[in-house]
């Protein structure tokens, strides 16, 4: 009953946020002279199959993402730099899978692991800046981020195989390649193998935080850095270690599709899930269990956007402004929803310890 | 008395306030003469803020009627209350450090004289009526604790208050100091203020009081003149019952010395030293207690020796270790008890599940852990018995720490600190803010600890349990030990020299 | 403290995702006339042709825009319809692959990809719908395995650029030239290579300044605060005459030369950008150099329609009109037939435009 109606005060403020972010993308459509209605029957159109395996795909990608950004907010640290940690370790990992050194399988688990490394090393730069020089770990990662998209784009032109118009990684041998597995038509694309990453990545995130002294301490530094001190908890090597942890997860963003369809990274890189991740965090509240919700519901929009300027005459762009206020909305709704349980909480404490008490006095006594 | 009234200033008829779950007044009626000291007085928790809240129109009642000067008011905010003479000086004071007196009475209100010429003379002028002497281009920083209470007053009356409710304004003073307030006190009143006087110190409310009047659970118990009454009658209607007192038994000192500090100096990032070669030893059994104003040194003396803070020289001795270059964490894990000053900050995790916040602060140690795991049930069977054995009132051990009352979160934290036989607890201010039942149980359980060789550091604005629980009492001043003194002879008088360095020749 | 951090993330986000409105803001149909193209109402019995825009669509004034415009023209002359389709900022590959099956499901032939990022996804469908007929503006084949229905649309933008580098070393009066490409990749490096080579031509000592906005992000081709901040240190270092070719970030070039004063010069790129810069700029705008992604899209509608489309790489060079330079403002009207001159001897081959710097 008790867990019933906390189940339903956390799910109510997402729900909130999406019904007043519906409302305020229909004014936005309509006041700029379309149809609010051709756009939700589009948005909310079936997926056709192909559609579906993007947006499996896609969710994988965003919730990788999500949860590299997850762990630096559940410190209270805002890594930024997701964005610039997996550019940069997706070309690694990518120069490396293209030069074929390994056979096979290792040919894979290495440039990961590669990618891994260099991700966390890129977040890991933010961190000490931090603990030594005391610099906001947000202006340092935007920096770096900045440093390593021209790093990326110098050492590509540089060092990239040229075609055409365009430039790339050389193309992983055959052997490398993890497609995945096809559900419908084979024209419909295959749900990408490292697209379990997501999963194990979830679960290993919930474990972490959950189960160990580490995840304890995390914890308690983000709610209360003064007490996580006063408990003994080396606040310095936490962010240290923390924004390594979120750059190393960072560095597996890009890779399932890597693996499964570009097989290079050049046009084919997505740019842009770094602060995507951002978003989606705050959405799923930072849980590896909401952050599915969001990842999910980012997706899919983005996925039936793309239907929008072929069906009806609204920009694709118009997604983004659903994106938006559904992020700053979900977030107010939570403060709400947060100060209403807190009520209700202390009500029902107050409730409880009422019944154990001797009845209050109520006598006056005058001298 | 030279009350010159002839009417009531304030009339409290039937105020009642609830919060979800809480009814926090009820049934308050309470008559406040023109010019006179009015004392409101009862213990933490009795509804005195709540109702303070009300009157000065932060707070908007459920029930009841507030009338001032003969007119019924209702107050959306204080810009309401001040425009009707109510002003209210908090027990935090909200200066401004790096401003002068004078910016800081005329922050906010630059309105009524302006901020140059007409302001300087109409705070001189305040200042010179009611004998402040406050110089107002001297820096707040500069100011102690009772000079800067006299410029919130100053505030107060410069926004053209008559009404002054004052909030424990002798919680942050030594006893001359508060002789000082009172003289101050007296001249307001003379001058036809009426004043609002909050309290729990009852030898002070008797000393300055017209009229008194006890609140206790929420509501007014009952009314009294300073003349009628004795202090023992006033203490059990505020309480209610028998009043505890924190009076320790036979010594149980040993000669094993527990914890030693060596001429330990500690400084703040630009060099300033906020202890300066502090040397004591507290031995097994021994409660050693440190008085102080608060702000001399002794939250940083404490949060050094926790570990929270370097030392910049010395040494400090946990028994015969240097555990000088030790962590917070290491210096727990060797069986330091930690009651941190300002619990909300330093001890809890406010929003985390009770067994959680059993966790905290032992993260490394059994019950709570497993090897690099969390040992939930360990942790939830432990905390199952803190809430048995301290008697904290909470449905569960779900429940988060935010929901408890401030006893109860107190008590979590004694009985979490006293787990694991520690060999020594440093107690900062361990009853402030707390009822008086959890307040008794808090001695009674460091009495027992003390009595099974726990050395422990006492850190407490409150004289009489300082002297009540320590062996030996130390008084800090300026970051430095300036004289040590017997529990059973020394007297707060003394004290309050001592603290406040009145006994010093070159003071 | 907590608070704050949540603060700034909401706040971080929100402008990420008004950025992104933002330049939304410019794309809005109603003010978008330049290229006339409304799908909506074209009815004829013609080919009925997938456009698919780059990030911007239509109404970027560049070559989206010129697309749009060949477009029109095909619906006017050759009776087609047409339906668009749109990228967004930092789309995944899979959107784009999604758009051009849908197009392709829809029966729509030809479909038009505009721009090279184009090449991968268009490899990728094609061979899935043989009997459609697709192009790549500024595209490529990926891969070795040729497709037979796909064209690429290419353009000899180092001969075009050749001209406008003639033309800034003719107008110049301190020899000193500037070039600001909006990304350091091949296609914009083809730009530059021509133009240097034209200047050269003229004045073998010209001193010409070269500067990319970004290196391989491609928010290069939309960041006028950038092309400013280039274009005004080569300015300020001497310069008087300085071409773009960075896309939307060119406005930001105009501007510089308005601030540098008189007698210094900015010459646009893709399409005459004389007729759509303000009235402020349009004294300092030189020429520009003409990339005729509207001819070759027009091309590609009418192949279709005659039953031949066109397949594999399609170079629109100078002897195609396919580029060239326009004299809008009339300020090269003295040197066109120096221009022209060296026009010719491209044509005819005596003189090779290379390709890379």
């Amino acid at each position: 009953m008790n867990a019933l109606r906390r189940l339903g005060a956390s799910l109510l403020a997402p729900v909130i946020a999406v019904v007043v972010a519906m409302i305020i993308t229909s004014l936005v459509i309509s006041l700029s002279g379309s149809s609010a209605g051709d756009f939700w029957s589009v948005i909310f159109s079936r997926p056709v199959d192909r559609a579906i395996v993007n947006i499996v795909n896609q969710t994988s990608l965003i919730y990788i993402s999500a949860l590299a950004a997850a762990i630096g907010f559940r410190m209270n640290l805002f890594n930024i730099g997701v964005e610039g940690q997996y550019t940069l370790a997706s070309y690694a990992a990518a120069t490396l899978a293209g030069a074929a050194l390994f056979p096979g399988l290792l040919n894979v688990v290495l440039p990961l692991l590669l990618a891994v490394l260099v991700g966390a090393i890129w977040a890991g730069i933010a961190g000490l800046l931090k603990v030594t020089r005391g610099v906001s770990e947000v202006i340092s990662t935007i920096m770096l981020n900045a440093i390593a998209i021209t790093l990326v784009g110098y050492l590509l032109n540089k060092y990239g195989v040229h075609v055409g118009n365009g430039v790339r990684s050389t193309v992983i041998p055959e052997s490398s390649r993890l497609d995945g597995w096809t559900f419908f038509e084979a024209s419909d694309g295959p749900v990408w193998t490292l697209a379990t990453l997501a999963l194990l990545l979830g679960v290993g995130f919930w474990v972490l935080l959950n189960k160990t002294r580490f995840g304890f301490d995390l914890r308690a530094t983000g709610m209360s850095q003064s007490a996580a001190v006063a408990s003994g908890v080396n606040v310095n090597k936490m962010v240290v270690v923390s924004m390594l942890l979120s750059g190393a997860i960072a560095g597996l963003i890009w890779m399932p599709s890597f693996f499964g369809a570009a097989h290079s990274y050049g046009t084919a890189f997505q740019a842009g899930l770094g602060f995507t991740g951002i978003a989606v965090a705050l959405l799923g509240r930072n849980q590896p269990v909401g952050i599915i919700f969001g990842a999910v519901l980012f997706a899919f929009l983005n996925e039936q956007s793309n239907r929008l300027t072929l069906e009806t005459d609204i920009s694709v762009n118009v997604v983004q402004i659903t994106q938006g206020t559904i992020v700053l909305a979900v977030v107010v709704a939570y403060e709400v929803v947060r100060r209403y349980r807190t009520k209700l909480e202390q009500r029902t404490v107050a409730e409880e310890l009422a019944g154990q008490r001797q009845p209050a006095p109520s006598e006056r006594a005058t001298t | 008395m030279s009350a010159t009234a002839t009417s009531d200033a304030v009339l409290l008829q039937g105020i009642a306030k609830r919060f979800p779950g809480v009814i926090a007044n009820h049934d308050v009626d309470i008559t406040i003469r023109s010019g006179t000291v009015h004392a409101l007085i009862g213990e933490n928790g009795a509804g005195k803020s709540t109702l303070m809240k009300i009157l000065y129109g932060v707070q908007k009642p459920d029930e009841g009627t507030i009338t001032v000067d003969g007119q019924t008011v209702t107050f959306g905010s204080p810009t309401d209350a001040i425009a009707r003479g109510i002003g209210m000086v908090f027990q935090h004071f909200m200066l401004a450090d790096n401003l002068t007196v004078l910016e800081n009475v005329v922050l906010g209100a630059e309105k009524l004289h302006g901020i140059g010429e007409k302001a300087r003379s109409a705070v001189e002028q305040i200042s010179t009526t009611y004998g402040f002497g406050l110089d107002p281009d001297a820096l707040v920083e500069d100011l102690g604790v009772g000079d800067r209470q006299r410029v919130e007053i100053l505030k107060v009356l410069y926004r053209g208050a008559r009404i002054i409710i004052l909030d424990e304004p002798t919680a942050v003073l030594v006893p001359q100091e508060v002789e000082s307030l009172f003289d101050n006190l007296r001249v307001l009143k003379a001058e036809g203020h009426t004043i609002l006087f909050i309290s729990h110190k009852l030898d002070e409310v008797l000393d300055i009081a017209d009229d008194i009047t006890v609140m206790r659970r929420g509501t007014t118990v009952g009314e009294a003149k300073p003349d009628s009454i004795t202090k023992h009658e006033l203490a059990e209607l505020m309480v209610g019952s028998e009043l505890p007192s924190p009076e320790t038994e036979e010594s149980t000192v040993t000669d094993e010395v527990q914890l030693s500090l060596e001429n330990v100096t500690v400084a703040d990032a630009r060099g300033r030293r906020l202890c300066a070669e502090v040397t004591f030893t507290i031995h097994r059994g021994e409660v050693l207690g440190i008085a102080g104003v608060e702000g001399n040194g002794q939250a940083e003396l404490v949060e050094t020796i926790i570990g929270m803070r370097k030392v910049a020289t010395g040494r400090i001795r946990l028994g015969s270790e240097d555990m000088t270059a030790w962590g917070t964490r290491a210096r727990r894990e060797a069986g330091i008890g930690y009651i941190p000053e300002d619990r909300q900050r330093h001890g809890l995790l406010l929003d985390s599940p009770l067994w959680e916040n059993r966790i905290l602060g032992h993260q490394t140690q059994p019950p709570s852990v497993k090897g690099p795991w969390i040992d939930r049930a360990g942790a939830g069977s432990d905390t199952e018995r803190i809430v048995k054995e301290y008697d904290v009132r909470t449905p569960s051990i779900e429940t988060v720490a935010r929901a408890l009352s401030g006893g109860n979160q107190q008590k979590l934290i004694v009985g979490r600190e006293m787990s694991g036989q520690p060999v020594l607890l440093i107690a900062s201010h361990p009853t402030r803010g707390v009822d008086v039942g959890a307040q008794a149980a808090i001695w009674g359980y460091i009495k027992d600890a003390r009595r099974d060789g726990l050395a422990v550091l006492l850190i407490s604005a409150d004289l009489d349990e300082l002297i009540g629980l320590s062996d030996r009492i130390e008084v800090i001043l300026r970051g430095r030990l300036v004289g040590e003194f017997d529990p059973q002879s020394v007297t707060p008088q003394d004290l309050g020299a001592a603290m406040t360095g009145a006994n010093e020749a070159t003071a | 403290m907590r608070r704050s951090t949540k603060i700034a993330a909401v706040l971080a986000a929100a402008i990420l995702a008004l950025a992104g409105c933002a330049k939304e803001e410019t794309t809005d149909s109603s003010d978008s006339g330049g290229a006339g193209l409304d799908c909506d109402s074209a009815s004829g019995d013609g080919p009925k042709v997938g456009l698919a825009y780059d990030v911007g669509g239509q109404g970027d004034n560049s070559f989206n825009d010129a697309a749009a415009a060949g477009m029109a023209k095909a619906v006017d002359e050759l009776g087609a319809t047409c339906t668009e389709g749109e990228a967004q900022d930092d789309e995944p590959e899979s959107a784009r692959e999604d758009r051009l099956r849908q197009m392709a499901d829809g029966g729509y032939n030809p479909i038009v990809a505009v721009g090279f990022a184009y090449s991968e996804s268009v490899n990728a469908v094609a061979p899935d719908y043989p009997e459609t007929s697709f192009a790549v503006v500024d595209g490529f084949d990926p891969d070795e395995e040729p497709n037979d229905n796909v064209a690429y649309l290419g353009f000899a933008e180092n001969e075009g650029s050749y001209l406008v580098g003639v033309a800034a070393a003719l107008k110049t009066e301190t020899d000193h030239i500037g070039f600001v490409g909006g990304v350091n990749n091949d296609l914009i490096q083809k730009f530059e290579a021509g133009y240097v080579a034209g200047a050269e031509a003229v004045n073998p000592d010209i001193t010409v300044d070269v500067k990319y906005i970004e290196e391989s992000d491609l928010s290069g081709f939309g960041d006028p605060a950038g092309g400013k901040a280039a274009a005004t240190g080569m300015y300020d270092n001497g310069a008087d005459v300085v071409y773009h070719a960075a896309g939307a970030s060119g406005s930001g070039v105009f501007d510089a030369a308005v601030d540098a004063g008189e007698g210094t010069w900015a010459i646009g790129v893709d399409s005459d950008q004389y007729l759509t810069a303000s009235a402020e700029q349009k004294p300092h705008i030189l020429t520009s150099m003409l990339k005729r992604v509207d001819t070759a899209t027009f091309d590609m509608v009418s192949s279709v329609a005659d039953g031949e489309p066109l397949t594999s790489y399609q170079t629109y060079d100078l002897a195609h009109d396919g580029v060239g330079y326009s004299t809008s403002g009339g300020f090269i009207d003295d040197i066109t037939d120096e221009i022209d001159e060296y026009a010719e001897k491209i044509k005819s081959g005596e003189i090779k435009v290379p390709t890379a710097p």
